[in-house]
């Protein structure tokens, strides 16, 4: 009898390495990595800006937070594979695990199937820096996180869209938990290279 | 000695900042992260078109305070740290006003804004403009709408003429007078006590 071992996508083997290209512009006082604008901010700015959106969940915004983290995190990281010429799975796993660290984050493993995908999160900034600013608390509060998986899949798999891969927060350091842990459903259509 | 604003911003611009073996940024006494500003903006944006009437000043204000609570503890981090006691520290001949003028150098290098102190009366009232910031990105903007700017300014005069650290946070308030955002060639800030 035959059978059929469901694919299951990490970055073990993988050897590359994100590759930061940091740059100030002295003229505007920005700075710019691999050309993208960025900012630095502390822990005390990402949880209030967190519980801004908790606080406001009728004007949507966990959701909005979720989504403008998808929206920044997903050109960031496609344009960086593309620009590299990514193609490996491993690799591109590599790359999304390595440049969530790189923003200081927090460290994030990610395993993903042809439509499921689960991470591991032993370390996150937007969890530890709640717990030092206000201790523990029974709600999940990583929502930079959440969007963070959405367009880190949706990169890796090369999809057009990353409105389509469904997470969720399964258990949370903020909550207690040794880890916090996403699952993802896949409700995509085929990837733009076919995959 | 004034403060050499382009000796310190050079100075400061260029460090390597990147997680540790957690992924985390520990500086400055508190934790760090690296985003894209445009995350930043797009949320102000959405969370702003999505708060009509009162509870749109109800955000206003609450964006404006996160940026206070950053300015506060990260400024407390900043002139505390061994890259300002390098850097900055040597330049100080008049505290707090040089210690203020240095914070808006780091400011400027950390990629907040191209902002500095264009008045200062100790104690009662600060001017600062800023000739280019990310927050003028938001092209959305039907009022000035920096409240990183805003908030850190205020708190910059809290760290400076306020109760000792901790307890000093909320003296002061901070007017955008005029903003990019909104079509003025810069923005300016005016920090007077509450």
């Amino acid at each position: 009898m035959e059978t059929t071992t469901t694919p299951i996508w990490t970055s073990a083997g993988a050897t590359i390495r994100y590759t930061p290209e940091h740059r100030f512009d002295s003229e505007t006082m920005r700075h710019f990595v691999n050309d993208v604008p960025t900012v630095l901010h502390c822990h005390h700015y990402a949880t209030l800006f967190t519980q801004l959106a908790t606080d406001a969940e009728q004007l949507g915004g966990p959701a909005h937070l979720v989504e403008a983290a998808a929206e920044a995190f997903y050109r960031v990281l496609s344009e960086y594979l593309e620009s590299h010429e990514v193609h490996e799975r491993a690799d591109r796993i590599a790359v999304v695990e390595q440049y969530f660290a790189f923003a200081g984050l927090g460290t994030i493993r990610f395993e993903i199937g042809p439509r499921t995908a689960s991470m591991v999160l032993p370390h996150s900034h937007i969890d530890e820096g709640w717990i030092e600013r206000w201790g523990v608390r029974d709600k999940r509060v990583n929502y930079i996180g959440e969007g963070y998986v959405k367009a880190a899949i949706a990169a890796v798999l090369d999809l057009a869209d990353w409105h389509h891969v469904a997470v969720e927060e399964t258990a949370s350091i903020v909550c207690g938990a040794s880890a916090s842990t996403f699952v993802a459903s896949l409700e995509w259509q085929e990837g733009r290279d076919g995959n | 000695m004034v403060i050499d604003r382009v000796k310190v911003i050079s100075d400061l611009s260029q460090l390597t900042v990147s997680g540790n073996s957690d992924g985390l940024i520990p500086s400055y006494g508190v934790l760090l992260q690296q985003l894209p500003a445009s995350f930043w903006n797009t949320f102000s944006e959405r969370m702003l078109q999505a708060a009509t009437g009162d509870l749109r000043q109800a955000a206003e204000v609450l964006l404006e305070n996160a940026a206070a609570e950053c300015g506060y503890h990260t400024g407390h981090g900043i002139v505390n740290s061994k890259e300002f006691e390098a850097v900055v520290a040597p330049m100080i001949d008049s505290h707090p006003e040089d210690m203020l003028h240095g914070l808006y150098c780091v400011f400027s290098s950390w990629g907040w804004a191209d902002a500095s102190i264009v008045d200062l009366d100790p104690g009662h009232r600060m001017v600062v403009h800023a000739r280019d910031y990310y927050e003028a990105d938001i092209l959305s903007a039907s009022a000035p709408c920096a409240f990183m700017i805003r908030g850190v300014s205020r708190a910059f005069m809290d760290l400076a003429y306020g109760a000792p650290y901790p307890d000093g946070l909320g003296r002061y308030k901070c007017t955008q007078t005029m903003g990019i955002e909104v079509g003025d060639p810069h923005g300016e800030f005016v920090v007077t006590p509450l």
